[in-house]
């Protein structure tokens, strides 16, 4: 009696905790609803509708399905784009090797692992450049001439806007006056919106002798340049290094001169992000290691060397994921900033993709494009966890 | 609280390590002060421009021999600023409002209540902040154009939200970064407040009215200004959903200005001036939560 008593009492409490939780879980849908309406349908819903676009032969209207045609027509050549791509992975294991991802017990197999390492980072060389060409040769060559563009600005732009953050931030971080006034100018470009920034840097960086860039330049003595109206490469117009008549690929040759500019205005607007960023990552490393470190008689540039460095490594690497990820997706100033002058060397992969779609109509073709782009984002960002995300000391 | 920072105030008085550089501050300074100057220039010329003639922009100085403010009011008219001033405000201010009713909501939900798949979903919310706006823009202006699925709305939208309000406001009604901001600030409040406040009776809707908002004004200043910066210099999206002007905000006004403006420079800086004043405003009112709100959030990401 007194059994089923205490049973019936269980039950009945268990059945009381089911409802309160049946209603938790409503409740708790009920308050992600209106964001998941809005995400779902203009962030989930077209990320799958994009692959079912890039499906079909799309111009304005819906067209025959044509399975991964797109793809084909944008890379060319499956076989190229399979090597091109192998060519990276051996190059992500030949730095496995290298740096003793796999330690061996014995010496001699270390020179060994070495070796190896060496010979398949040429053979990932070899590979890509193999591929690139297999690519280029069926492909659709403007498209692909988008992706080294796109390289060129992202690496002129993130080292520079991380070491000069970390340069600012770290100066700021001494015992100055008027701390709050630099942060605050420096934040400025950040701010502003791209579009009259990047109008601008239009007629700072035009082709007049009298624009602001050459006004610099001729400071040092040297000759009036066509900056975002140059279509040449940097290295050719500004140093006078004759390139283009090496006929190299333009991988090699370097980005133009057009490209060059807008790579600045990348740097200016995205320094004064990092600094305040990394001000914030100075503040939160703790003073005694500084002071233990003095009393080890450590110098200045150790002290920045062995402790701010590592210590500040966690917000580098965030850093570096946006910055890298934000110089793929770049947009608008790019489209503000490039004139036809520049013979499309400033056309990223993002603009060639709005220009696909907006300008060509090819709304299948431009959405195969912009998956690629995609793809390569994820790739990279998954190649820069394997191989900078284990450096990062987390404390 | 008052100690703590008595105290470490005590312990950077006694480090030499700032006190011996010195010197070397007017190096810091140096340097500082170029970067600064690299940061201002820009503007400095933008705001010289704009008050010059045209023939000062062409032989340029560094500054007007006379200031042609008339070039403001030149440029406000010719660029149509008064419609599409007007417009980005309107589009701002509607596109805050949803956004804040949508991230409240969710990041209270993420942070407080337990729902099966919470994590799961939590993550794949994450994810979207990857995607960039060429793989979204296609699929989403078809659907806008109402060529997907009809959209609902007035009857002389027949379905479909181009050149009309919502298509400029309803897609950046929410997004991961806001929800996730507001979360890591909701789920450190303690666990107290909720006890005291189930006892008296508190679902979790008053509870996050009459307890939680008014503890998070910081992040959700954070939260505005972030959004209303996104939304008044948004480019891409409103270029491609406003082929009239009844809806075109200011930025998608300022560069179809430049060809109109043409050659006249000063016209076309007058215009980017004025597209900048209210962000200006927003942050020199702002200023210290404006750098902190950054620097907090973008650490704990």
């Amino acid at each position: 009696m007194a059994q089923t008593a205490a049973s019936s009492h269980l039950s009945s409490k268990a059945r009381r905790i089911r409802w309160i939780d049946i209603k938790e879980n409503i409740t708790g849908y009920l308050f992600i609803l209106p964001a998941l309406i809005v995400i779902g349908m203009f962030g989930f819903f077209p990320m799958g509708y994009a692959f079912y676009m890039s499906t079909y032969n799309w111009r304005v209207k819906q067209g025959d399905f044509i399975g991964l045609d797109n793809y084909l027509k944008a890379l060319g050549d499956w076989g190229g784009a399979l090597i091109f791509a192998g060519g990276f992975v051996l190059l992500i294991i030949a730095y496995l090797l290298w740096t003793g991802a796999f330690k061996p017990a014995k010496s001699w197999m270390y020179t060994a692992v070495r070796i190896a390492a060496a010979l398949i980072l040429i053979a990932g060389f070899f590979a890509i450049s193999d591929g690139w060409g297999k690519m280029e040769a069926t492909g659709d060559v403007e498209f692909l001439n988008s992706l080294p563009l796109t390289v060129f600005y992202s690496l002129g732009a993130v080292p520079a806007e991380i070491i000069i953050g970390m340069v600012l931030a770290y100066l700021l971080f001494q015992k100055i006056r008027g701390k709050e006034f630099f942060r605050m100018l420096f934040f400025l470009p950040y701010i502003t919106p791209a579009v009259a920034t990047a109008m601008v840097f239009r007629s700072i960086f035009s082709s007049r002798e009298t624009s602001l860039a050459n006004q610099v330049i001729g400071l040092f003595g040297m000759e009036a340049q066509k900056w975002l109206f140059e279509p040449r490469p940097f290295i050719q117009s500004f140093f006078g290094i004759d390139v283009q008549s090496l006929n190299l690929p333009t991988l090699l040759v370097g980005p133009s001169e057009a490209l060059v500019s807008i790579t600045f205005f990348g740097i200016w607007t995205y320094i004064g992000y990092n600094t305040v960023i990394f001000l914030a990552g100075l503040g939160a490393i703790p003073h005694e290691l500084y002071e233990a470190g003095e009393i080890d008689g450590a110098n200045k540039w150790q002290l920045f060397r062995h402790i701010t460095l590592p210590l500040l490594s966690p917000v580098t690497f965030y850093l570096a994921i946006i910055a890298f990820i934000g110089t793929f997706k770049a947009f608008n100033h790019i489209y503000v900033m490039r004139v036809p002058s520049a013979q499309g060397t400033a056309d990223v992969t993002s603009i060639f993709i709005f220009d696909t779609f907006y300008k060509a109509n090819q709304y299948g073709y431009a959405a195969a494009q912009a998956i690629i782009l995609l793809a390569i984002i994820l790739f990279l960002t998954f190649v820069q966890n394997k191989v900078f995300g284990e450096r990062v000391f987390y404390g | 609280m008052a100690n703590i920072t008595a105290a470490n105030r005590g312990i950077k008085h006694k480090t030499p390590f700032f006190e011996r550089i010195k010197p070397g501050h007017l190096l810091i300074y140096a340097l500082l002060i170029f970067g600064a100057l690299v940061s201002i220039v820009p503007f400095f010329w933008m705001v010289s421009t704009s008050l010059m003639t045209l023939g000062e922009t062409i032989n340029r100085q560094w500054l007007p021999k006379v200031p042609q403010f008339d070039n403001y009011i030149e440029a406000w008219e010719e660029a149509q600023f008064n419609k599409y001033f007007l417009n980005s405000v309107i589009i701002t201010l509607t596109t805050l409002a949803g956004l804040l009713f949508t991230s409240v909501l969710a990041a209270y939900s993420f942070a407080r209540i337990k729902f099966a798949g919470r994590g799961l979903i939590f993550t794949l919310l994450l994810a979207t902040m990857m995607i960039p706006e060429s793989v979204t823009m296609i699929p989403n202006f078809l659907m806008v154009r109402g060529s997907i699925f009809p959209l609902p709305g007035l009857p002389a939208w027949k379905g479909s939200w181009l050149n009309q309000l919502p298509a400029l406001t309803v897609p950046f009604m929410a997004n991961a970064f806001s929800i996730f901001l507001l979360r890591q600030f909701f789920a450190k409040i303690p666990e107290e407040y909720w006890d005291a406040a189930r006892l008296d009776g508190a679902g979790h809707l008053r509870y996050l009215i009459q307890i939680v908002l008014p503890m998070s004004k910081a992040p959700l200043l954070t939260v505005v200004i972030f959004s209303f910066i996104g939304s008044w210099n948004a480019f891409l999206w409103p270029l491609l959903v406003t082929t009239k002007p009844t809806w075109r905000p200011l930025m998608v006004g300022l560069y179809t200005f430049v060809t109109e403006a043409g050659p006249e420079t000063q016209l076309l800086m007058a215009g980017a001036v004025i597209t900048l004043i209210p962000i200006l405003i927003l942050y020199f009112l702002t200023q210290k939560q404006f750098t902190e709100g950054i620097a907090t959030s973008g650490l704990k990401g």
